[in-house]
């Protein structure tokens, strides 16, 4: 049961009347039971809510930073017309609206309402009720109840970086037989013979072939193909700490808002997880390799398997690694090295580019990624990726002050561990990608380009 | 590059989560019943008790420990008159009967005091300490002075005080004007005080407890209060009204607040209850669930260099400051000078003067001096140290 407003503003000129009345007591007692007989009349005749049916269509997918249409039916069985409001209820991130909406769904018919959802974060995000508030003829008082109405979004990761791939697949072009400049040498392997055109390089003329045919005939060479590239997603506290500034600015409002540990007084929280933006790095060369002919395997491991993502096709490889990256958040728990280099192991049987995307901290990686290392780098090309912060680069060039040169000494400090976490790697033969947030996935890319340009996969 | 939009499947309905009145019912009995057996429980411990009415304070129709009855009905037995009155109008009536007769005065908050004082007899006062200057004229109190209530002998000719002995009394330090009886002393003047004035005969106590049914049968008590008021053949008791008098106020009519306005003022404030009840509702009625969401933590990732940052400022930790900054100079320079990783200070330095052109000892004290003496010499170290580094990537 609900009441109105208007029930208040009749029960406040009640107060008027039984003022002015002759006989106040009378006045009170008929205000009363007049108010009373109307509240129970639009009760009666207030339609039915716990007969109304729903259904739901719309949008099951949305990337971060689009917005998802959700349908909801309302079709309504009973006698009486169900006039008054429905309130669709989605968790705050979600970014529902309306929030709530009319209804007027007459008896026996359906009507068709639209939620538009902008989520500000990524995830699975479910409707929690549907709540309808059916008022009675005269709008004083109504019915109200709450449906169970099934429907979830999946916020997807948004893949920003998507920009860059058009370049370096014009790159990887290069590298591959159908661009006219031909690079020849390690890295690229035998493709296939065909009549020699002219501009083609002499050096290659495969002069075995042309003496058994009267034409001159030319090998023509492509980088290695097929081979496998297996991404490892660090999702341990590592990851959680946020760097740069949110490109979907939404998203760092709400992540600023949603903080209670963040103080009034303090800026904003800008930024993004580490995590988020080595998800939008592996995306980027996920797309390149596959578009490369390599096959791409995707984990993800703190202390346990969070993800994994093994023998997709070409086609659907994008699709399912956003799938599996989606719910996956920054667990605040030391990511376990071991574990993951085991699991890595037992995944990958044969030689494979192993992308580890996680924080290149010096502490985190001394106790726990170094010792076991060899272990991974022996079998496996091994390349560290971490994402730099912006922030630090910038308290280490600011040197106005004594208070800012304190602060410069210790960005210098952090700066210092990790060229020197970075210097260690690389003699153990790992190759390293240290960038800021923007730019980490086209070093990431760049990088595996470079790779098999060497022929190094 | 376009992700998958799955179609996506229409839904099976839905399913009605409010609760109906059978689930309702199931989940509040327990409560229904608990809050019963609490109800059962104070209506029945309010039916046995003997007496619901609060105790009076030298009442003489109150039994309880506070009290008087055991008094009165010791006068009662001696044949005085006990009027007991709660009014000065009532007291002026009972003074208007012939004979002779005694005003007790326990109380007079709701009473007015000139009336009071216009009745005719002797008058014992007990009570209603602050209206003194009216009922005993003459009588002078001693300000900010109380005596603890304890056994005290009479000290002075008063024949009820000498026959009583020693009597349980305290409270008010009073002196009596001239000619005035003064007994029980108490610190610079006495606890009970008696004197004649218009030929009426006045009896101040400076407490009450004496009178009470818990102190009645102590010391001398019952019998002075017995000799003080069994003097006449009748005693005019006046307590406090059982139900203040509220809003009365002391004019003419003796109109009361509630008789000047208009009748239907309660009837409205009723109605207000009940808009503000409908309101309350109105707006208490949440249109669905609040719904919780469990966020993921916010935290940035220079937090760590930010505190390390504090933690020097706040230690002035020039050394190690100044340590972090050459070390990261030097880790810079060394490859642009093209000098491996196990170059010596000295041939870095050397380095340095020569690409730069700088004095080799300025240089070496810069890069490997002793740490900064204060603040400032830190921030010229932090600036020597950039154009030092400055120079060796521009030249």
């Amino acid at each position: 049961m609900v009441l109105t407003g208007r029930a208040g503003l009749v029960a406040a000129i009640g107060v008027v009347v039984v003022l002015l009345a002759p006989q106040p007591g009378a006045a009170l007692a008929g205000v009363c039971l007049l108010l009373l007989a109307a509240i129970i009349l639009d009760l009666v005749f207030a339609g039915a809510v716990r007969p109304l049916r729903l259904h739901r269509s719309g949008d099951r997918l949305v990337r971060l930073g689009g917005q998802a249409t959700v349908e909801l039916v309302v079709e309504n069985p009973g006698r009486r017309r169900v006039r008054g409001v429905l309130r669709d209820a989605w968790p705050p991130s979600a970014g529902a609206s309306p929030r709530s909406q009319k209804l007027d769904v007459p008896a026996g018919e359906r009507r068709r309402l639209v939620v538009t959802l902008t989520p500000t974060r990524r995830g699975d995000r479910a409707s929690v009720a549907v709540t309808v508030r059916s008022l009675g003829p005269l709008g004083l008082a109504g019915r109200q109840g709450s449906h169970s109405s099934p429907w979830g979004v999946r916020v997807l990761p948004p893949f920003l970086s998507r920009k860059h791939l058009p370049s370096r697949l014009a790159r990887l072009r290069e590298l591959d037989g159908q661009h006219p400049a031909l690079v020849r040498g390690q890295g690229t392997e035998f493709d296939s013979l065909r009549e020699y055109v002219v501009g083609d390089d002499v050096r290659s003329i495969d002069w075995r072939a042309t003496a058994r045919r009267h034409d001159v005939v030319v090998r023509t060479w492509r980088p290695e193909r097929d081979r496998r590239v297996l991404i490892v997603l660090d999702t341990g506290r590592t990851s959680a700490g946020r760097v740069g500034d949110a490109p979907i600015p939404l998203a760092g409002a709400a992540a600023s808002g949603g903080g209670l540990l963040v103080r009034p007084d303090a800026r904003p929280v800008p930024g993004w997880p580490r995590l988020d933006w080595s998800m939008d790095a592996a995306l980027l060369l996920a797309a390149l390799a596959a578009r490369a002919g390599d096959q791409v395997d995707f984990l993800a491991y703190d202390r346990a398997v969070r993800a994994w993502v093994a023998g997709a096709s070409r086609t659907e490889l994008l699709a399912s690694l956003v799938n599996s990256m989606a719910p996956i958040e920054a667990e605040l728990i030391e990511a376990d090295s071991q574990g993951m280099v085991a699991a890595v192991l037992s995944r990958a049987k044969r030689r494979c580019l192993v992308v580890l995307l996680t924080d290149l901290n010096p502490a985190a990686l001394d106790e726990g990624l170094m010792p076991v290392l060899p272990q991974l780098s022996s079998r496996h090309l091994v390349l560290v990726a971490g994402v730099s912060d912006p922030r630090v680069a910038a308290m280490a060039a600011r040197k106005g002050t004594a208070e800012e040169v304190y602060d410069a000494a210790a960005a210098e400090q952090a700066q210092l561990g990790r060229r020197r976490i970075t210097a260690r790697l690389r003699r153990h033969g790992v190759e390293v990608v240290d960038a800021p947030p923007e730019d980490i996935a086209p070093a990431l890319a760049d990088a595996y380009l470079a790779l098999k340009a060497a022929g190094r996969l | 590059m376009s992700l998958d939009m799955r179609p996506a499947p229409e839904t099976a309905g839905s399913r009605s989560t409010s609760p109906t009145a059978r689930s309702t019912w199931r989940a509040s009995r327990g409560i229904v019943v608990f809050g019963l057996i609490i109800v059962a429980a104070a209506v029945f411990t309010v039916l046995i008790r003997p007496d619901g009415r609060e105790s009076r304070r030298l009442d003489p129709a109150d039994s309880s420990l506070a009290g008087s009855m055991a008094l009165a009905e010791l006068l009662r037995d001696r044949g005085v008159t006990v009027d007991r009155v709660d009014s000065a109008q009532a007291a002026y009536d009972k003074s208007l009967d012939a004979g002779d007769r005694l005003l007790l005065i326990t109380d007079t908050l709701f009473v007015d005091e000139r009336r009071l004082a216009d009745i005719q007899g002797d008058r014992i006062i007990v009570g209603g300490y602050s209206d003194l200057d009216v009922l005993a004229p003459g009588l002078r109190v001693q300000p900010g002075q109380s005596s603890r209530e304890r056994s005290r002998d009479p000290g002075c000719d008063l024949p009820a005080a000498k026959a009583a002995g020693s009597v349980h009394i305290g409270g008010l330090v009073m002196n009596g004007p001239q000619g005035a009886v003064g007994c029980y002393p108490a610190g610079e003047g006495s606890s009970l005080v008696s004197y004649t004035e218009a030929s009426r005969t006045i009896t101040v106590v400076g407490s009450s407890g004496f009178m009470t049914n818990q102190r009645l049968a102590e010391d001398g008590n019952a019998a002075l209060a017995l000799d003080l008021l069994g003097s006449a053949k009748a005693v005019t008791w006046l307590v406090a009204p059982d139900e203040p008098p509220v809003g009365t106020l002391p004019g003419e009519d003796g109109e009361s607040l509630y008789g000047l306005m208009p009748e239907s003022i309660p009837w409205a404030v009723w109605m207000s209850v009940i808009t503000v009840l409908l309101v309350a509702f109105w707006r208490g009625r949440r249109l669905g669930p609040v719904v919780v969401e469990r966020l993921p933590v916010v935290v940035r990732a220079a937090e760590t260099v930010e505190g390390r940052g504090r933690l020097y400022r706040s230690r002035r930790a020039r050394e190690r400051a100044a340590d972090s900054l050459r070390a990261g100079t030097v880790d810079r320079l060394t490859p642009r000078l093209g000098l491996g990783s196990g170059a010596g200070r000295q041939e870095l330095v050397a380095a340095v003067a020569v690409r730069t052109g700088q004095d080799a000892q300025q240089v070496g004290a810069a890069l490997y001096g002793p740490p900064p003496a204060d603040d400032a010499a830190l921030v010229a170290l932090a600036g020597y140290l950039d154009v030092i580094e400055r120079n060796v990537s521009e030249h």
